[in-house]
């Protein structure tokens, strides 16, 4: 009881942490690019990089899968710029064996993946991005520096010039189909991507993934909110601003959430539709247009937007099957980590506990409550030797 | 002799809190983390409700 030997592998960097300094030279200089899975795509990341400049351990990382020296190539320009000597090809990932008295399972939740609901036409629609696509545009620190450019315009820009390479290799090739389909879809892109640079008139489907018998039946509770601070958000970058929350019901249980939701409507420009979207279908200038039932009305209409953003719900993380096994932990019927009905940070196992979005769906003051109260039942263990284990 | 450590699994803003309140009582803690950040989703969030302050 209280005493665990547990093996955690550790994965190479590539760079030596105690002599990187975070200066960002390797990455400034480094050759190959590939799309930042932080901004989802938005933009660009090197092989050799940092997921956020203020990440913290600060060092930088070298993607295996990218990274030319490591796929057996030639490169080593990073490895050249660096001033502190701190690129290191040859480091080993290895295994470090630890033997604690408690362990706390903190692993988060996962975004759901809405091309689970096709009628919404995510992944297919440009301009129907998930709320963490939101919150990458939003950010001063994300690919667009905060404007909410569309995405059509951003990935239909990205596509442009990669089609004027292709075009190149075509016409040096001289494959003439390839050339002529090309120099179509280059027109097309041309003619339809600036029609509407920035979005204006947003559009917020709340309940994806979540209250539906078909996925998750439950709530996943800040979506509400999320929405609600994401619309708010976008008017203070952009005046003209104007937002639609589609919903069931408006969740906004918590201190200053109901004064946050008013404020949403009498201040920025923001009003909240009771009804389901049905659909969302795209005109010829990639505006999505939302066919929905207006239940205070009792009409079904349709609303042409700049841009829709979907409340994503919060979704148990895809590696907590494999962890809960590995520990011996139960799961409940959602998949996340079950706790003892009178100890709500307790597993099945004494000396295991869990905290934030892995036992189910939280906003942050609620994860931070949770996870100081999975430290003090963690240090309770440490502190009697594993003699307040017993429930 | 019993450990006195403990592991959080996760480096989100749950695993960071908890983590810094045991170390603030001074007990070891192990944090792992599977990206090269700590962090988790809360880095990419912009501001947070209903204060509407940055996270980062």
């Amino acid at each position: 009881m209280g005493d665990f030997k547990a093996m955690v592998h550790r994965k190479a960097r590539y760079v030596d942490q105690s002599r990187c300094t975070a200066c960002g030279a390797c990455a400034e200089k480094c050759p190959t690019k590939v799309p930042n899975e932080f901004n989802f795509g938005l933009d660009d990341r090197k092989a050799i990089y940092k997921d956020y400049a203020q990440g913290i351990p600060s060092v930088f990382t070298i993607d295996p899968n990218s990274c030319k020296v490591l796929q057996g190539g030639k490169c080593g320009v990073c490895a050249k710029v660096c001033q502190a000597k701190a690129v290191d090809y040859e480091q080993k990932p290895h295994d470090v064996e630890l033997n604690v008295a408690a362990v706390i399972v903190s692993t988060g939740y996962e975004l759901f993946d809405a091309t689970q609901i096709p009628e919404y036409g995510y992944g297919k629609l440009p301009n129907v991005i998930s709320s963490l696509e939101m919150e990458r545009l939003l950010s001063a620190g994300g690919p667009t520096k905060g404007h909410l450019s569309r995405p059509s315009v951003i990935r239909g820009e990205a596509r442009l010039k990669e089609v004027a390479k292709l075009i190149k290799k075509a016409e040096k090739a001289e494959d003439q189909p390839q050339l002529a389909k090309l120099q179509q879809e280059q027109k097309w892109l041309e003619e339809h991507i600036h029609k509407c640079h920035t979005a204006k008139r947003l559009g917020f489907i709340q309940c994806v993934g979540s209250r539906d018998f078909r996925f998750h039946k439950y709530c996943s509770s800040y979506c509400c909110m999320h929405s609600i601070k994401e619309a708010i958000i976008a008017r203070e970058h952009e005046h003209e601003t104007e937002s639609f929350i589609f919903y069931m019901d408006l969740r906004t249980v918590g201190k200053g959430f109901e004064e946050y939701k008013v404020r949403g409507a009498t201040v920025s420009n923001l009003k909240y539709i009771r009804g389901r979207v049905a659909e969302v279908l795209q005109d010829e200038d990639l505006n999505p247009v939302v066919y929905y039932e207006d239940t205070e009305q009792r009409r079904v209409v349709s609303m042409t937007l700049d841009m829709v953003i979907l409340a994503n719900a919060c979704s148990p993380s895809k590696g907590i099957t494999a962890l809960a096994k590995m520990l011996g932990l139960e799961l409940e019927e959602n998949n996340f980590v079950k706790t003892h009905p009178n100890r709500p940070l307790d597993t099945n196992v004494p000396g295991i506990f869990t905290c934030g979005c892995a036992q189910g769906p939280l906003d942050i003051p609620e994860s931070v409550a949770q996870a100081s109260s999975a430290a003090a039942r963690a240090a309770e263990v440490v502190m009697t030797g594993g003699r307040a284990l017993a429930v | 002799m019993a450990s006195k450590e403990v592991l959080i699994i996760g480096g989100g803003i749950a695993g960071m809190q908890a983590a810094l309140d045991l170390g603030e009582m001074g007990i070891k803690v192990h944090l792992v983390e599977k990206n090269p950040s700590i962090g988790g989703k809360m880095a990419q969030l912009d501001k947070t409700f209903p204060t509407n302050d940055c996270t980062i």
